[in-house]
């Protein structure tokens, strides 16, 4: 448990914080004990599968629902008690769309606009064409798509200094997809602002995350920057294996003598470092292979192991 | 295009590889003194990657002297030292070989046998 001072000091530079955040919806879903801490400035993925609590997280950062335990500062204020000041510097594209189906496409902007002081009328404009957004269209007969983009093109508008999204691309085709993440990029090129986006699909993330978060049954498992997050998650091919391992220097997320060829085995670790081949010489083994696993790769492994069924599965 | 097989699934950070990338290019003489590099926000929005990760390579090629960051102009291609375009090279053939090497191990092919795969390819060249 963190001191006060050091939660109060670390919020500075932190767009996002969670400090020990406990809420319970009944009893099959509760989020446990969640602490983490979004950098200023950075483009943070919130990974996790459906269901483990990422929406969950972000309707308790955003003021929606008061924890049951725990503290909560977003862009340097207080959660829920600041929440109108904040809500002002915050875009938000929620999981289900918030506009309204008998307006069209102007009428919706004009009326989110007059919500925001620093709303941008001449980069609503822009995005309206970039997006190729029809500003005469009733939402009711927009696609998915279209809704899409017009979330992100009013959370955009209001120049906001943090971005919320909530699975913004779930269901669209890559062209759409592709748009929101160009414009998207656009903004945070020109602007400093922070980004939090939560998203099951992985491989979205990997091109420009610079942080990553791992949610599974309600729990935080994992945070750490991307680059640690890649380099760190090794899968090894051992020849003579031993047994058991004794203290080994990095964490073993997984071993499969299945999978290995010939007398080889397979195995997950964390937090490898090269220097650490010695180990295995040290036990009579030697390290065949270091194979890199990719953003998704190390995603299933750290869910695989951080789930406790996996010492009874094997 | 220039950056066109940069990957995201690699271990070798973005920055690193579109950094690669312009080395290379200049070591070939894809690049020369003055060309111009695509802005960050052009760049990022092309590769739709995080323009933090292009300004990382630019500075760290400025850092190099491979290019030169002219204020509110852009960023420029220097006057490299033949000695630096030559190591460029000597660096590149080396990771090459490394790559060989360890796709060779996975396989047990050991670096003598890969060395004379070299020279008959090489030699094969030659004859046509």
């Amino acid at each position: 448990m963190p001191s006060t001072q050091k939660w109060e000091s670390r919020s500075l530079n932190n767009a996002i914080e969670l400090n020990g955040v406990c809420w319970r919806a009944d009893k099959s879903f509760a989020l446990k004990d969640v602490s983490l801490s979004v950098p200023a400035g950075s483009i943070y993925g919130f990974l996790g599968p459906n269901g483990s609590g990422k929406t969950t997280t972000i309707r308790l950062f955003m003021g929606m629902m008061k924890p049951d335990s725990g503290e909560i500062r977003v862009l340097g204020q207080n959660v829920p008690k600041d929440m109108k000041s904040i809500l002002g510097r915050v875009g938000y594209v929620p999981e289900r769309p918030h506009v309204y189906p008998a307006l069209t496409v102007a009428e919706q902007v004009r009326y989110h606009s007059s919500f925001y002081k620093n709303w941008d009328e001449g980069w609503c404009k822009e995005l309206l064409g970039s997006l190729r957004l029809d500003p005469d269209r009733k939402i009711s007969r927009m696609s998915k798509g279209e809704t899409g983009k017009l979330l992100l093109l009013l959370a955009l508008s209001q120049r906001p200094d943090l971005l919320v999204l909530d699975e913004p691309t779930d269901g669209l085709d890559p062209i759409v997809r592709r748009d929101v993440f160009t414009a998207l990029l656009d903004y945070v090129s020109e602007v400093s602002a922070t980004v939090f986006i939560s998203s099951h699909l992985v491989h979205e993330l990997e091109r420009f995350c610079d942080w990553v978060a791992v949610m599974d049954d309600g729990k935080l498992v994992a945070e750490l920057p991307m680059q640690q997050f890649k380099n760190g998650i090794k899968r090894l091919r051992i020849a003579n294996a031993p047994e058991s391992a004794d203290e080994p220097p990095f964490t073993i997320l997984s071993r499969d003598r299945s999978n290995g060829i010939g007398s080889t085995e397979t195995w997950i670790v964390r937090g490898w470092e090269p220097p650490m081949r010695h180990y295995f010489e040290g036990v009579g083994a030697t390290v065949r292979d270091v194979m890199d696993l990719d953003l998704e790769e190390g995603f299933v492994e750290l869910l695989r192991s951080s789930r406790p069924t996996h010492e009874n599965g094997g | 295009m220039l950056f066109d097989d940069i990957d995201p699934r690699s271990p070798t950070p973005l920055y690193a590889q579109i950094a690669a990338r312009v080395r290379i290019a200049v070591a070939a003489g894809d690049l020369g003194p003055g060309d111009s590099l695509p802005s960050v926000r052009v760049l990022a929005r092309t590769l739709r990657v995080n323009p933090a990760t292009v300004s990382q390579a630019y500075s760290d090629l400025a850092a190099d002297g491979f290019v030169e960051k002219r204020h509110g102009q852009g960023t420029f291609i220097q006057e490299v030292p033949s000695f630096l375009r030559d190591e460029e090279r000597a660096a590149t053939a080396q990771r090459l070989v490394r790559k060989l090497l360890q796709d060779g191990a996975r396989l047990g092919i050991d670096g003598e046998e890969l060395s004379r795969a070299f020279y008959s390819e090489v030699g094969v060249e030659i004859i046509e």
